[in-house]
């Protein structure tokens, strides 16, 4: 049985196809588009797909929307309706945005694919979340969590999964709270406050966090209310968001909190606003942290079971994620490598196989490398037609070549086999680098990355050595699979891991097994021989406001444009000539 | 054709417009709102072009297109930098500043360019177009900047680089296609004539549904607002039980 999962028009669009019951492949559109957090209906994503599998569309038994259009048009009515007079503004644009194409799913993907629209299925935007966790996690029975801003109605939902002894899966979400009261949209009001981009730069506060103190804690919670039920409640008096597309803080909270940064100014940590800015930022971060892990304990209470399944875009707070892990009594949390509405596409596929059309349940592979695959030939082709120095090499002594280009201070980039799903680079699609100095975290921001300099980077570390280095709870090795986890630096480690050790001593951790990335493992592995300390810096394969790189091509022009000095791809290393041509050279 | 010989001058329509421009440009909220479009165009096109340096099989449009994009990509900073002190020094933020579903400004990143389905030789014509366009009005645009002169010098800067993009895109459309670059020319210039015509078509109706719709809402929709206001005064904040049946039929969209 082969179906197709859809996800498309808020943020971050992709497809993923399941055939058989098993995860063929999923391809976030943005990678191939090459539009960060591209939101367009993912034609070239399902065509990559089909093409992937030899597939042609009418060879699809279903193919599924990840939530239902019409129910989330009830609700941008509703709350229109509910904020007249005041939404005279948003309304005209929120009903055009809506009729002009996203009501009509059915309709657009049948014509696109030239499908029956019989064919066309839908599940609700917190069903694929729940499934995109659950039916990807090595577990046959656990609690469920899913929080995001918003889907149709529901902005956070909680329910069980469980694969009974026939093979029949079943997931049941049994409360949800719904919009305008969100935890996720409560985190991008205070992004947005921050002068970041919603929906996009939520990390950056999290990152910023670490440099305040939560010294404002007591006013956040003068707008999240917990309920008798367990549940919570925003004053709404505080926000804007669910009366209009302006902005999504109101003047009270402006009353409350201070004017907000100018998107334009650099955070300046040293100033008072600055400051100010950090303290905001923990103080929202550790508010969120304190509702989810109240929220799962509760949910452990109710369903006494060891594992809990977390998805949407919430789940990719690390910090809030360690927290859960470390509080709220469950023994393990699984968050998969796409936990956002991305992930969403391979949840509805995974949905329709397991729940309604009642396949048995198939073991999934667990890892996160399900996009295009990448051909070092490629790369040696077009460097050597631009004069930059090229290698070729075995597997063992390409390692060890790029062992000790780390080993030296060089920065890496490293592409190898099919690209990443989910919004991290897991080792397949990576700029490595030596974690030990934080002159290199400033010279990844500063010439590489091209970001703030309050940002942290990641480390990889072999799941074997990582707790040597880091302190990790009970479960933390697997919360660290897909980097989806923050856990101190053991503090005699710090001094030798500073350029991933962020300010406040933690680091998001990525454990390697093996089994998930061979050729990365070997090359920590080496690098640990040389060094003494088998852990890398690894953070995504982009230039800042750039999707992850895809093809080689995009590899090797990111290469050029930075201060990355090796590129791999494969088997093929390449050196630059000299560095990015200087622009009277070529204008020559 | 060799680089170099063609220079940055602007239009007739273009000067006759200058007027206009002095008045745009003139007021600061204005300005704000032109150089942060401008530095979306920018980067849009960086992107674009940049597409075209990885999908090419031509090193040597590799290349260029390589620098290209990098200067698409460093105006766009440009001009958000400077969008962001001409805000600094403002002395009250207005949240008033129009965003009305105003024609997008031609320009590379706008015009909806699918890097994948161009030849070398189509891209290099619409690329020169665009220059040449940008040029002629980014001249009028430093000339009317006499009272900002920042603004005016980046204006300036950018002007030495487009005139570069002029020249290289022409140079390298008569050495890919030497028998069909004219036609490649009158092509883009069509095709630069139908997205113009798309934009305004679009912007206009964009507009028109916008009043119909505010004339809806203040007529239609005020009952029903009554009962819907009513409805979420009467709903208890907290959780939500979902019924078994949410769990069924995928075939409902709603």
């Amino acid at each position: 049985m082969n179906i197709l999962g859809i996800s498309a028009h808020y943020h971050d669009s992709a497809a993923a196809l399941v055939i058989d019951g098993i995860p063929f492949c999923a391809v976030q559109e943005e990678r191939l588009s090459r539009h960060k957090g591209d939101a367009a209906f993912p034609l070239l994503a399902i065509e990559w797909c089909l093409e992937h599998a030899g597939l042609e569309p009418d060879a699809l038994d279903a193919v599924v929307f990840y939530e239902r259009p019409m129910l989330k048009f009830d609700r941008i009515l509703t709350c229109a309706l509910r904020a007249f007079p005041h939404s005279w503004r948003t309304f005209p644009k929120a009903m055009k945005n809506t009729l002009g194409e996203k009501v009509w799913m059915r309709g657009i993907i049948s014509s696109r694919l030239g499908i029956p629209g019989k064919k066309v299925l839908f599940t609700e935007h917190h069903q694929s979340h729940a499934a995109a966790t659950f039916l990807t996690a090595p577990t046959s029975c656990a609690a469920i969590l899913t929080a995001d801003g918003v889907g149709e109605w529901a902005t956070l939902s909680i329910g069980r999964g469980e694969q009974n002894a026939n093979g029949a899966t079943e997931i049941s979400l049994l409360r949800e709270i719904r919009f305008p009261h969100s935890l996720g949209m409560l985190y991008s009001t205070f992004t947005a406050y921050l002068g970041f981009r919603v929906n996009e730069d939520e990390y950056k506060v999290m990152g910023l966090a670490g440099y305040g103190r939560p010294t404002m804690v007591d006013k956040v919670r003068q707008m999240i209310h917990r309920t008798s039920d367990g549940g919570f409640s925003l004053d709404l008096d505080y926000f804007e968001y669910h009366t209009t597309a302006r902005r999504s803080y109101s003047e009270r909270f402006i009353d409350l909190f201070g004017p907000p940064r100018d998107p334009y100014t650099p955070i300046d940590l040293k100033t008072a606003d600055g400051a100010r800015f950090a303290d905001c930022a923990a103080s929202i971060q550790q508010v969120l942290g304190d509702t989810l892990v109240e929220i799962a304990q509760s949910l452990h209470q109710e369903t006494a079971l060891p594992d809990l399944c977390l998805g949407g875009g919430v789940a990719l707070n690390g910090v809030a994620n360690a927290r859960i892990l470390a509080e709220s009594g469950f023994e393990r949390l699984f968050v998969p490598p796409a936990p956002g509405d991305a992930g969403c596409a391979l949840g509805a596929a995974l949905y329709a196989d397991r729940i309604y059309f009642g396949n048995p349940h198939r073991e999934i592979a667990d890892h996160p490398f399900w996009g295009p695959s990448i051909d070092g030939n490629d790369l040696a082709r077009i460097a050597q037609e631009d004069g930059h120095l090229v290698d070729q090499l075995d597997d063992r002594l390409l390692i060890d070549q790029i062992a000790d280009d780390l080993a030296s201070g060089r920065i890496v980039g490293w592409m190898d086999g099919a690209l990443e799903f989910g919004p991290r680079a897991l080792g397949h699609r990576s700029i490595l680098a030596a974690p030990h100095a934080i002159e290199t975290r400033d010279q990844l921001n500063r010439e590489i990355k091209f970001r703030e300099e309050f940002r942290p980077f990641a480390p990889v570390a072999p799941i074997e050595a990582a707790d040597k280095y880091f302190e990790l709870t009970p479960g933390g090795k697997r919360l660290s699979r897909f980097m989806s986890g923050v856990f101190p630096v053991r503090p005699e480690w710090r001094s030798r891991l500073q350029a991933i050790t962020h300010i406040d001593g933690t680091a998001r951790l990525q454990s390697l097994e093996r089994v998930m990335a061979p050729r990365l493992y070997s090359l920590l592995e080496a690098y640990g021989q040389r060094t003494g300390i088998p852990v890398l810096l690894n953070t995504s394969f982009n230039l800042a406001g750039e999707p992850i790189v895809n093809r080689v091509a995009e590899g090797y022009s990111t290469f050029l444009r930075s201060g990355i000095d090796v590129l791999v791809a494969g088997q093929t290393r390449v050196t630059k000539r000299s560095s990015v041509r200087r622009k009277e050279e070529a204008r020559a | 054709m060799r680089s170099g010989r063609l220079y940055a001058r602007a239009t007739t329509f273009d000067r006759l417009l200058k007027p206009v421009h002095s008045w745009i440009w003139g007021n600061v909220e204005r300005r704000v709102q032109k150089l942060l479009r401008f530095s979306e165009i920018e980067i849009d096109g960086g992107r674009d072009i940049l597409r075209a340096a990885e999908l090419t099989s031509d090193p040597v449009l590799r290349r260029l297109y390589l620098e290209h994009a990098i200067d698409e990509f460093r105006h766009g900073l440009m001009f958000r930098q400077r969008a962001g002190s001409v805000l600094r020094e403002l002395p009250l933020r207005s949240n008033r500043m129009f965003q009305l579903d105003w024609p997008a400004p031609g320009g590379h990143g706008l015009d909806d360019l699918q890097i994948e389905k161009e030849s070398d030789g189509s891209l290099l014509a619409f690329l020169h177009l665009s220059e040449k366009a940008a040029a002629s009005r980014f001249t009028i645009y430093r000339d009317v900047m006499q009272h900002d002169p920042p603004t005016r010098a980046i204006f300036a800067e950018i002007l030495n680089d487009e005139r570069f993009h002029m020249n290289y895109t022409l140079t390298h459309l008569v050495r890919v296609a030497p028998e069909r670059h004219r036609r490649h020319l009158w092509r883009a210039r069509l095709s630069r004539l139908w997205k113009g015509y798309l934009r305004l078509a679009t912007a206009l109706a964009s507009a028109i549904g916008t009043l119909i719709l505010t004339i809806q809402y203040f007529t239609v929709l005020p009952p029903f607002a009554w009962f819907a206001k009513r409805a979420a005064r009467r709903e208890s904040p907290g959780w939500f039980p979902v019924s078994s049946e949410r769990n069924g039929s995928l075939r409902r969209q709603y």
